[in-house]
């Protein structure tokens, strides 16, 4: 128990770190202090309310901590452009992003498990000799230059797939749920997801192959040969289970920089994500949703990387048995 | 009397970038059934190599080069590997050295029990749980422990859970590589306690690999004394420690600490042995022995024998009486 | 002050150290990784170096065909070897002369983590105690932060040039290599020739800088290799997200130049192809060295065949 309760601990502090780096961050922008909160072009009313929000006409550190108070409660203000509270505004992205992030993260472990489990066994074979570099390159290609490649081909060129956005222009569904489930939204998620998947794979493949050749050399894999267990039985049961622990992990952690991460991707295909709203919010100075959806965007990394502590301590019997 | 196993002129190579080392080269032994055998010699001397080769299961670039293992009375080394397989754990299984690494961290015992079992042993998962329990119990552990994962285990006890596993297809040659040394000196005892009580009640055949004379003699009553890959000294576990025939064996006996002879002192073998790589084209011990002629460096000494079932690889072996005296003193080693 | 004594330093450490590693450094190039890399690297510095010769054009010159007209979305051929972009410039030119900012990022990226990550690991693993939990903590913060919104954020707050780029990826780079050259130094902190060092009265930072520091130097090595792949794909990803110095033609602001321009639409691949391309060499290139000294600088990874 107490494993957990120090890993949570820590994720507070790192929260909370960011929180007031961020603070000072966007205080030591030149001009007045309040021009972080409050737009020119706001209501009377909409002036006196932000204004109340964070306290702007009181000294620094008292700002700071209702700044504190209110990330408790999910209030970072009015956005300069929607004039409308920023939680609402990242909160209605977000599904999408999540679901862009999720989709292609499982197929790149997926593949990229099996991918790298066959590459150990055929180790030394011409086509793992063949293979490597090619993972190696798809690990070095820009993700949005792929997606601009996809997109000439597959959307411009051959007119298969729709060339951005979450669903066509004007759509209407009931509810969320049935415009995440409709075929109009798949359609337009296919090569964005298709996109970071080719991008993602490379690490999975890579760190199950490694992870693999390093269990193969383990006493109990010579063991399992020493028992007449088929190869089978052995790469399966007893090699790849202990392989796969790490890309547990590693699948948890690399959630978390996704979200942030997507961002380019998101912006060629034109993906109504939290990513894009950072970059639009960035580059209209809207500095509420800017913060905002930068903290979400940290908060969730912070987060995942906490699970990824207690996925792992879950799987391994070593940590999770650790008190006996 | 038909031998359990016989061993014929046994090689085994490894292969190191463009040389090769030769980790054993040409054994020769047999031992009958309900005997335990000691291979004893010193680290590098190709005791493990050997074991594992008569196992069948060696690292990727290691080759057994010549000679035949026949094991009741069939012979291992010309079967295709998918036959050889079946042949394995059934026949002769294995406990390693350190049980740490050679259990997989994730399965409970239970499971890897099952795994034995029934996928090698064909047993239905409930009788397969009965006789995992009955193997526990034999070798000392309380069947609950069943359920727990190898690390709650302490050293002895993943121990003994390896040899249970060993003798779970109730195979014909248990080869035990090092199976105490890992462990600490109150629980090696416990250890070999409960193997010397299994083999007297189970009728074990089992060859012991060891560097520990003290092991030997505990366990076993045949000892075979390995040097640079080679079989010294054959015969009876009592003879062999009393009265060695082979010099190399007479230094082993005082180089090991007796207490019962506590003041005595302790007298190493001065030099190392020879490179695998390049092998001496005749005695390999010759350059460290003390009793070495010239014709000791011509030819390999054949395994003479000095009485029936008690045979040693040197030339003088007739004269072994007289140089086991002069073996006892210290200043016959310093040169 | 005593001096200390001449201790005897195990294999490899010996006097004659620089001479020794240059001359591994030159046969590892027999392994194909470490040779196609260096190559790429070569290649590349070549081009940037000789950049003005190569380009026919300037980047953002605006050319007209013979019979004055604009010079727009041309096709491949002699004289404009990619094509032009829609607005009548060159992109081979473009091209070659956008390797000079990639190039000057990646490379001052990457001294610039190897060179805080090192200096943090050292201080951190040879002093311990409260400087050591500080500065991982600080670690630990830094590696919360979402790269690229960070980078986006830093630039928006101080100004799109490449040097402040640099200066963002640096400062979120340098926590993962402190971070294991840390636990390379407290392994080597308590091996003998440092124990030696120390009881002969060495200063600490003698012992830092003149003991550990060339025993550390390899993963400083690898993790700068690694941060220039990864500097300069920020780079280009700030740039095409519109966020990079928009007076400097570098291949990312190419790509953004290309999407903006609906370059894609009309398929003109000769116009964003060859940009990523480059980004994908150089990045790869880096790949392949740390692959390819891998077994020099950790032998202990070497396979058992």
């Amino acid at each position: 128990m107490s494993f957990i309760a120090r890993r949570f601990l820590h994720t507070l502090f790192v929260m909370w770190a960011i929180a007031t780096l961020i603070f000072l961050m966007f205080r030591l922008m030149p001009g007045d202090p309040s021009t972080a909160y409050i737009d020119p072009n706001f209501t009377g009313e909409q002036r006196q309310l932000v204004l109340q929000q964070f306290g702007l006409d009181k000294p620094l550190s008292e700002q700071y901590l209702i700044f504190l108070g209110n990330l408790a409660r999910g209030e970072f203000g009015l956005s300069f452009r929607y004039r409308q509270p920023v939680l609402g505004l990242v909160l209605s992205v977000l599904p999408n992003t999540l679901l862009l992030t999720m989709t292609a993260l499982f197929a790149a472990y997926a593949f990229g498990g099996v991918f790298g489990a066959l590459l150990a066994w055929k180790r030394g074979s011409a086509f793992e000799t063949a293979a490597i570099p090619v993972v190696l390159t798809t690990r070095a290609t820009p993700d949005f230059w792929l997606g601009m490649l996809l997109l000439a081909v597959f959307a411009f060129g051959l007119g298969w797939l729709p060339s951005g956005g979450a669903n066509v222009a004007g759509a209407s569904y009931s509810s969320e749920w049935s415009r995440i489930f409709s075929g109009d939204f798949l359609r337009h998620l296919a090569l964005p997801v298709l996109t970071l998947a080719i991008f993602l794979q490379g690490l999975p493949t890579l760190l199950m192959r490694s992870n693999m050749l390093e269990v193969m050399r383990e006493e109990f894999v010579t063991m399992a040969r020493m028992k007449g267990l088929s190869e089978r039985s052995i790469m399966l049961r007893h090699a790849a289970r202990n392989a796969l622990l790490p890309l547990v992990t590693a699948f948890a952690i690399t959630f978390g920089q996704l979200i942030g991460n997507n961002v380019v991707v998101e912006t060629v295909f034109s993906w109504p994500g939290l990513g894009r709203m950072l970059v639009d919010a960035v580059a209209n100075s809207d500095y509420p949703l800017a913060q905002g959806a930068f903290l979400v965007i940290a908060f969730v990394l912070v987060l995942m990387n906490f699970v990824a502590d207690l996925v792992y301590g879950l799987l391994d019997p070593r940590v999770a048995h650790a008190h006996g | 009397m038909s031998a359990l196993i016989s061993v014929e002129d046994f090689a085994v190579a490894y292969r190191l970038g463009e040389t090769s080392m030769q980790a054993v080269d040409g054994v020769d032994f047999s031992l009958p059934q309900g005997v335990m055998l000691g291979l004893v010699g010193e680290s590098g001397c190709g005791k493990s190599t050997l074991a594992r080769a008569l196992m069948g299961v060696l690292p990727g670039n290691a080759r057994i080069t010549r000679g035949k293992v026949r094991l009741g009375g069939e012979d291992l080394t010309a079967l295709l590997p998918a036959q050889r397989r079946q042949r394995l754990w059934r026949d002769i299984s294995f406990v390693p050295q350190s049980a740490m690494n050679a259990l997989d961290p994730v399965y409970r015992l239970r499971d890897q029990m099952r795994e034995v079992l029934c996928r090698r042993g064909g047993l239905a998962r409930r009788d397969a749980d009965e006789r995992a329990a009955e193997l526990f119990t034999a070798v000392g552990l309380d069947p609950a422990r069943l359920m727990d994962f190898p690390h709650q285990f302490s050293g002895g006890m993943r121990q003994r859970a390896a040899i249970a596993m060993a003798l779970a297809l109730r195979p014909k040659l248990v080869i035990a590589d090092e199976p105490v040394t890992a462990l600490d000196v109150i629980v090696q005892r416990q250890v070999l306690d409960t193997i010397r009580g299994l083999s007297r009640e189970l009728g074990l055949s089992a060859i012991v690999v060891t560097h520990d004379i003290s092991v030997v003699a505990y366990l076993c009553s045949m000892v075979a004394v390995m040097y640079a890959g080679q079989i010294v000294e054959f015969g009876p576990t009592d003879t062999v420690m009393r009265e060695p025939a082979h010099p190399y064996t007479m230094g082993l006996m005082n180089a090991s600490p007796d207490l019962e002879r506590a003041d005595a002192e302790l007298v190493p073998i001065d030099g190392s042995p020879p490179s695998l790589m390049q092998p001496p084209a005749g005695c390999r011990f010759a350059a460290r022995c003390p009793f070495a002629q010239q014709r000791c460096s011509q030819a390999r000494p054949p395994m003479t024998e000095i009485a029936p079932g008690y045979r040693a690889a040197c030339l003088r072996s007739g004269e072994a009486a007289t140089l086991r005296g002069e073996a006892k003193e210290a200043a016959t080693w310093r040169r | 002050m005593v001096e200390p004594i001449a201790i005897p330093l195990t294999a490899g450490e010996g006097g004659s150290r620089k001479p020794r590693k240059l001359a591994a450094l030159l046969a590892q190039l027999r392994d194909p990784y470490a040779l196609t890399g260096v190559t790429i690297y070569l290649g590349f510095l070549i081009v940037a170096i000789c950049a003005d010769a190569l380009a026919p054009y300037g980047p953002t010159d605006i050319l007209f065909t013979d019979d004055g007209q604009l010079a727009a979305s041309l096709p491949p051929s002699a004289a404009h070897l990619l094509g032009t972009t829609n607005l009548g410039r060159d992109v081979f030119s473009q091209l070659v002369l956008g390797s000079r900012p990639s190039l000057f990022v990646g490379l001052t990226a990457a001294i610039a983590v190897a060179a805080l990550g090192t200096i943090a690991g050292l201080v951190s693993g040879y002093l311990g105690g409260l400087a050591d939990r500080v500065l991982m903590r600080i670690a630990d913060v830094i590696l919360g932060l979402p790269f690229l919104p960070f980078v986006i954020v830093t630039i928006a707050l101080t100004g799109p040039s490449l040097t402040h780029i640099v200066l963002a990826v640096a400062l979120l780079l340098w926590p993962n290599a402190a971070r294991v050259i840390r636990s390379q130094v407290l392994t080597l902190s308590q091996r003998q020739f440092v124990e030696a060092a120390r009881v002969t009265g060495a200063s600490p930072w003698r012992i830092i800088f003149v003991h550990i520091a060339p025993n550390v130097l390899p993963l400083s090595f690898l993790y700068g290799t690694i941060a220039v792949g990864w500097a300069i794909l920020t780079q280009a990803s700030v740039s095409f997200l519109g966020f990079g110095d928009t007076d400097v033609i570098s291949w990312g602001t190419m790509l953004q130049d290309a999407y903006a321009s609906q370059a894609l639409d009309r398929g003109q691949y000769a116009w964003f192809v060859p940009p990523g391309l480059c980004i994908v060499l150089v990045v790869l290139a880096g790949f392949f060295i740390s692959r390819g000294y891998e077994e020099l600088l950790f032998p202990k990874l070497r396979d058992d065949r």
